[in-house]
């Protein structure tokens, strides 16, 4: 099959073109270390969110030396707890689920963003820096009052965060 | 029959004309498209992305 | 017959019949546009807050709905059959098999998307009790009347008859033509529609064995995870059902428009052999930001989803070299002057053009889209729409009206009714989209999401990145008030052009490439080989996160609840929420105190 010169040179580009784009992703994956939201944690029945030791009670908790812990739960149509509160400087896992239809769960203008599945947890870890107010928006359509859907997750200094929450309950 | 794109078979070996034409022109189009493809995905990626706050880790 | 008077006759004069199918199925898809325009424009100066006077927030949802399913939906395949239709009739130069099955299979499309459409426009009228507001994902445990997913699956077993309709006509072409290599056009028909019954195969089974009965009550519960998974099997080749007609137009309609010829035939049958094989085993890359699913699953995704890149980059050069073909037998000269000798007067012409210009950009947001990580970016917000207005909304849809002027006048004998006006209202469409999805791809990156009728909330304000929030409102509107008004004037000048009488002399033939079928090897034409490729790695990709799904959260799901999103439901939802509300706020007040 004749290919012309010229094809085969931007077939060539195009291949390394791709290569490069994967390699991009990988990097992000290996440097900065990026993970995915992925299956990590166990399926759970959204109608019995009540007796789920996290989800009974959405706060946020430490878990460890700066480890905290944020358990969230999306509903039609709010975030619970809210505002989230969190110390700056600090490792948070937010453990995502819904008590109702598929949400998501996107602090705005930032790179934490996840689906927020009914029957499955979302478990994402980021690590905060300087105290900051961030609005929380749902990013997926949930019913008719979707776009009144919103929250707040506030990095507040350590000593704010230990006042505020009286040793690790939310809200 | 005519010079169409049907199941008639064109009459003349018409593969001649490719050794003729060299699309310079779309070779320059496409690299300029090419480098530009290139500088907004290191921005993009690199500059964007990676910059931001709140990065998922785990 | 001598070959001059062959030359005279255009298509509606060697086959009336099936240019009467042709006619049918460009009108229904020019219906569905005219509809969907219309919702687009409330939708652009709702959303942005320009005018909220039209319909409330809440109906918002039922134009989304509509906008999507009947532009993404119905627009797309109604003049995909019709296009196709044309193109194997012209290409083996023989009527269909039988011309009852095909107007069967139109029937079919019709009465789906009439069903479909009327479940979700019953949504705007308060006294019916029916709707269908769940967007054109229709993501489960959202549950829309049981005649919206009735009439998809009446939609897509019509579509399977039309390609049964042609795969049919091939065979007793190939009966007559034994050692033939398969026409292009009818190569691309073949396998786009291959693809196609790959693709709908999943959402057929979503809907009619999870879906439908769920709507109707016969079972309690859906698996969320499950119905989105089939969903986005099908979600992503079905972009691919859009486009491949598009590069049918490019690949052979264009070069003859240009004065050129196809570069070559060879690589168009690799680039249309590489979406069947590829479209298909990489949906989850829309699902990037799911739980339940694990990386690896998502990384195997992105890679077959960067290498389905390549047949597009490959047409890109084809399309342009055969252009540049036709330029310099006009005379063009110099490295990029000859871009000034192409008929840029004729709008069939410029609009394609424009529209693989703006694909180049919407390839560059893809990539973005294809990439795992950096999807933690753009996930659901409106750099989304901002990309798939690119591609779908331009790079096809234009090039469909842009195909139609040239296309309309060899199905009815009728010139079109002003060649000025489709000049200019494909210019327009391009400038309008310009500033639309350019301002939808900035909103993106800020956070802005997609999907919603309010995008600013009382919390917070975005931060301004490439202009600020309400500066890019206005450019939303302002673009997508510029594609409306093209859209009215491409429907307008069909309108009279419809009106026109019959003339003669219209007749266009297309020229063969200059690296012909014979260049290309057999093995191309081997389409039992390609679909069993296909159909091996979609069983690659998705065999091992079905089962994991399933065996997650159980076939039918893990004690997910229904949430019909009709009138009723609404407002018992919003009653349910009220006490945990005061609740809260009383916590506030105790907190306060």
């Amino acid at each position: 099959m004749h290919i012309h010169a010229y094809e085969k040179l931007w077939l060539a580009a195009s291949v390394l073109l791709i290569l490069f784009l994967l390699g991009s992703v990988t990097y992000g994956a290996v440097g900065p270390g990026i993970a995915m939201v992925s299956d990590s944690e166990q399926a759970i029945d959204p109608g019995a969110l009540d007796e789920d030791q996290r989800f009974s009670e959405p706060r946020v908790e430490q878990v460890g030396e700066n480890e905290y812990a944020a358990y969230v739960v999306a509903r039609q149509f709010r975030f619970q707890p809210d505002p989230i509160v969190v110390p700056e400087d600090s490792t948070v896992t937010f453990y995502v689920t819904s008590a109702d239809v598929i949400h998501g769960f996107e602090i705005a203008g930032t790179n934490a963003n996840t689906m927020v599945v009914p029957g499955e947890v979302s478990e994402i870890t980021v690590e905060t820096d300087d105290p900051a107010e961030y609005g929380l928006i749902c990013n997926e359509y949930c019913g008719l009052a979707h776009h009144g859907m919103e929250g707040k997750v506030n990095v507040v200094s350590q000593s704010e965060f230990e006042n505020r929450t009286n040793g690790g309950d939310g809200e | 029959m005519g010079r169409n794109e049907t199941a008639h078979a064109p009459a003349e070996d018409v593969s001649g004309d490719t050794e003729e034409f060299d699309p310079i022109g779309t070779l320059t189009l496409i690299g300029i498209y090419f480098v530009i493809l290139v500088l907004s995905w290191v921005y993009i990626y690199y500059i964007e992305f990676l910059g931001r706050d709140l990065i998922v880790v785990g | 017959m001598s070959e001059a008077i062959e030359a005279e006759r255009t298509f509606v004069d060697k086959f009336p019949e099936e240019a009467r199918v042709v006619r049918a199925a460009l009108l229904g898809s020019f219906l569905a546009l005219t509809l969907g325009a219309i919702f687009g424009i409330i939708q652009t100066l709702h959303r942005t807050g320009i005018f909220r006077g039209l319909i409330s927030s809440t109906d918002y949802y039922t134009s989304l709905t509509a906008h999507g399913v009947f532009l993404a939906l119905s627009f797309t395949t109604f003049f995909l059959v019709g296009l196709f239709t044309w193109a194997v009739v012209r290409s083996l130069d023989r009527p269909l098999i039988d011309i009852r099955i095909t107007w069967t299979w139109y029937g079919l499309m019709a009465a789906g998307m009439t069903m479909t459409g009327v479940s979700i426009l019953a949504g705007f009228v308060d006294s019916i009790d029916m709707s269908a507001d769940v967007l054109f994902t229709f993501y489960a445990p959202l549950q829309a009347h049981p005649m919206f997913y009735a009439g998809l699956a009446v939609f897509i077993v019509g579509s399977w008859i039309a390609g049964a309709d042609w795969f049919r006509t091939w065979l007793a072409w190939k009966r007559e033509h034994p050692d033939e290599r398969i026409p292009l056009q009818t190569f691309m028909v073949l396998t786009t529609m291959a693809m196609w019954y790959i693709a709908s195969s999943a959402v057929a089974a979503s809907v009619l064995i999870f879906l439908l009965p769920w709507s109707l009550g016969f079972i309690d519960q859906v698996n969320p995870t499950l119905t989105r998974t089939l969903f986005w099997f099908f979600g992503h080749p079905v972009v691919y059902f859009w486009l491949m007609p598009a590069y049918l137009l490019w690949y052979t309609v264009l070069p003859k428009v240009a004065g050129g010829r196809l570069f070559s035939d060879p690589l168009a049958r690799v680039v249309f052999v590489l979406f069947l094989l590829l479209s298909t085993p990489v949906g989850i890359h829309h699902q990037y930001l799911d739980p339940g699913i694990a990386e690896g699953f998502k990384f195997i995704s992105m890679t077959n989803t960067m290498f389905l890149l390549l047949p597009s980059l490959l047409t890109a050069f084809t399309v342009v070299a055969s252009v540049e073909y036709g330029a310099r037998q006009r005379g063009g000269s110099g490295l990029l002057g000859w871009l000034t000798d192409l008929p840029w007067r004729k709008p069939e012409f410029t609009g394609m053009m424009l529209a693989g210009l703006m694909f180049a950009a919407g390839g560059f947001s893809g990539m973005v889209n294809a990439g795992m990580n950096i999807n933690y970016m753009i996930h659901n917000t409106i750099w989304v729409p901002g990309h798939f207005h690119l591609t779908v909304g331009t790079a096809v849809a234009l090039t469909f009206m842009a195909a139609t002027y040239w296309l309309w006048p060899q199905i009815t004998n009728k010139p079109v009714y002003s060649r000025a006006i489709g000049l200019f209202q494909v210019v327009l469409w391009f400038i309008g989209m310009a500033l639309m999805s350019n301002a939808m791809h900035a909103q993106g990156i800020m956070g802005v999401p997609r999907r919603t009728a309010e995008p600013e909330y009382s919390g917070f304000e975005y931060a301004t990145m490439f202009g600020g929030f309400e500066e890019l409102n206005i450019q939303i509107a302002i673009g997508g008030t510029l594609l409306f008004v093209s859209t009215v004037l491409f429907i307008g000048n069909l309108v009279l052009t419809m009106g026109n009488p019959k003339v003669s002399g219209l007749a266009e033939t297309l020229p063969p490439a200059l690296s012909g079928p014979d260049d290309a090897p057999r093995v191309l034409d081997n389409l039992g080989l390609w679909v069993g490729i296909a159909v091996t790695l979609v069983v690659l990709a998705y065999a091992l996160p079905l089962a994991a799904i399933i065996n997650r959260g159980g076939l039918l799901g893990p004690g997910v609840g229904t949430y019909p999103v009709w009138l009723a439901s609404a407002f018992d939802v919003i009653a349910n929420s009220a006490p945990p509300l005061l609740d809260a706020f009383g916590e506030v007040v105790e907190v306060i105190r």
